[in-house]
């Protein structure tokens, strides 16, 4: 390794290493300045921990609208799957004709279950969901079409699959016109879109600001190593060497952080689900708020520790290059 | 061993510090450098240190020209020269053996050659039983060889001293300058620059005096000179 002076003249080349050895020896190296840089926040107990805590705030709030997004995300299939099929029949026919409508409709593979609403139930639901049942004595006769609501098999609940079935249905001859109500469903994945584009937003936002923060503070770390920067540089330290620690330090400040905001977000879960449980028991009984999985907190804690490196390495590279050694 | 062929050194915002200066310290010798404050000494010992760059001209040392040195193998060349500055520059939150260890941590020795080489150069410099002590509670004589003990750790063929009995009352400079000689006796070149005359002059080494960047003087101590 040495630059000026041939092994024999070097003393501090003699009883070289070999290389293999010098590999084993780079690695416990590296293994030292993991810990070193451990040791390193632990000296510096209110700093390190605020830096902590603002990068655990910051990664909780895109990984709380990302669980968010998740849940609904959830409810949107569960509900796609149990669209139903409204028809509505032709004015005027006869008891025959809707039972074998009935008959012929049942007997389609694509469908689960037919239920009839016959216009005599029609205007009672009407009347007691819409509030008009005085007005509606004034009619002469009831307005209110018959209908069928057709339940599709499992296999034709998505989607397009019930449009198809619907104009399908809507070819016999009973059949006036039929609905399937997926526009709320479309709605519902609009907003799911625009929280999803907005949790993307707020993430980058946020994880910007994380790389800034750790930056600044491995950079007030760098300044207050001047000295031992500068002595390390003249006893001859590579600039690797020198800048390692501190890059490991931005790195077990991003693992941290990405635990503290695990933590948050269960905590944050915790609560939601007590407030939540008077709601899904109005709504869907078996509604259950999904929490991080293994594999969401295994990239959490990767994204938080590639923060934090970036951060470090950032910072490590515009100022440790700055401090020039001097003689006094 | 260190070789200047006509060297400059002109600083940003046009301060000449070193104006062709041309000397050559054979290997194993011992010399000073002097001068006044502001004569060229420090510029002098950051071009072979390669904090510093010349401006013109060429350093040499072992008859490699410094200027062929691109910045990534300067912390290697650095490594064969042991440095021991006024202020001795101690990591005071470290213990005087992992000061005295830092060059062989950087080498990637292994615990157990750090550990023999470091109570090795700390017993030539006296200082063994201080292993565990921090710089602080030391004196400055003691914290001055802690220094050195440093700097010889990883048997550098070269020693630069800047200063390095400035803070020492005689008697203690006198100790210290002991010590180099020890290093020299096997062979170590020795530069050390110092404006301790009456050092110079008990010492009969060879002294390069420098004056407002020019080298005025090279051969025995002048007061030497000028007695003769």
């Amino acid at each position: 390794m040495s630059v000026l002076f041939n092994s024999e003249q070097s003393g501090a080349s003699q009883s070289k290493i070999s290389g293999f050895q010098r590999f084993i020896y780079f690695w416990i190296n590296n293994f030292r300045q993991i810990i070193t840089s451990l040791g390193e926040i632990w000296r510096t107990p209110v700093a390190s921990t605020m830096t902590i805590l603002v990068m655990g705030l910051s990664l909780t709030l895109p990984a709380t609208l990302h669980i968010i997004v998740k849940n609904v995300q959830s409810i949107n299939v569960e509900w796609d799957s149990a669209s139903e099929i409204s028809l509505f029949l032709n004015e005027g026919l006869s008891e025959q004709q809707i039972s074998s409508a009935v008959r012929r409709i049942s007997a389609y593979d694509e469908v689960a279950e037919l239920q009839y609403i016959s216009k005599q139930d029609a205007i009672e639901e009407f009347k007691n969901l819409s509030g008009f049942g005085q007005a509606l004595k004034y009619l002469e006769n009831n307005p209110l079409p018959a209908s069928f609501i057709v339940t599709p098999t499992a296999d034709f609940r998505s989607p397009s699959a019930a449009k198809e079935l619907l104009a399908k249905l809507e070819k016999e001859r009973e059949v006036d016109f039929g609905k399937l109500d997926i526009d709320w469903l479309t709605r519902l994945n609009a907003i799911v879109n625009m929280l999803q584009e907005s949790v993307i937003t707020v993430a980058v936002l946020l994880l910007v600001s994380v790389v800034l923060i750790i930056g600044n503070t491995i950079r007030l770390s760098i300044i207050s190593r001047r000295e031992e920067i500068e002595v390390m540089k003249l006893v001859g330290a590579t600039e690797g060497f020198i800048q390692r620690p501190f890059v490991y330090t931005g790195i077990w400040y991003g693992l941290m952080g990405g635990f503290i905001a695990f933590i948050v977000v269960n905590l944050v879960i915790w609560w939601m689900q007590s407030a939540l449980g008077d709601i899904s028991g109005l709504y869907m009984s078996d509604f259950e708020l999904q929490g991080l999985s293994l594999a969401e907190f295994g990239w959490l804690m990767l994204i938080a520790s590639l923060l934090g490196f970036s951060g470090a390495y950032w910072s490590v590279h515009r100022h440790i290059k700055e401090i020039e050694p001097s003689l006094d | 061993m260190i070789r200047f062929e006509q060297v400059s050194k002109t600083y940003p915002g046009g301060h000449r510090a070193l104006e062709k200066v041309s000397f050559h310290l054979q290997k194993g010798e011992m010399a000073f450098l002097t001068g006044h404050s502001g004569a060229g000494k420090s510029t002098l010992l950051k071009l072979i240190s390669m904090i510093e760059r010349p401006s013109i001209g060429n350093v040499f040392i072992n008859d490699k020209s410094l200027n062929l040195i691109t910045p990534q193998q300067v912390p290697y060349a650095r490594r064969d020269i042991g440095m021991i500055f006024q202020n001795h520059r101690l990591l005071q939150e470290h213990t005087v053996f992992d000061n005295v260890a830092l060059p062989l941590v950087i080498e990637g020795y292994s615990q157990g050659e750090i550990a023999k080489r470091v109570h090795a150069a700390l017993d030539k410099v006296g200082l063994l039983d201080k292993a565990k002590c921090y710089p602080k509670i030391l004196s400055g004589g003691e914290q001055q060889r802690v220094g050195i003990a440093r700097a010889v750790v990883n048997k550098p063929p070269l020693l630069l001293a800047d200063e390095p009995t400035g803070n020492l009352d005689p008697e203690l400079s006198k100790d210290i300058i002991k010590v180099f000689e020890q290093f020299n006796d096997v062979g170590v070149s020795v530069l050390i620059a110092t404006h301790d005359l009456g050092l110079i002059a008990r010492m009969k080494y060879r002294t390069l005096t420098l004056k407002q960047g020019r080298m005025i003087n090279d051969g025995l101590s002048m007061t030497e000179e000028m007695g003769s």
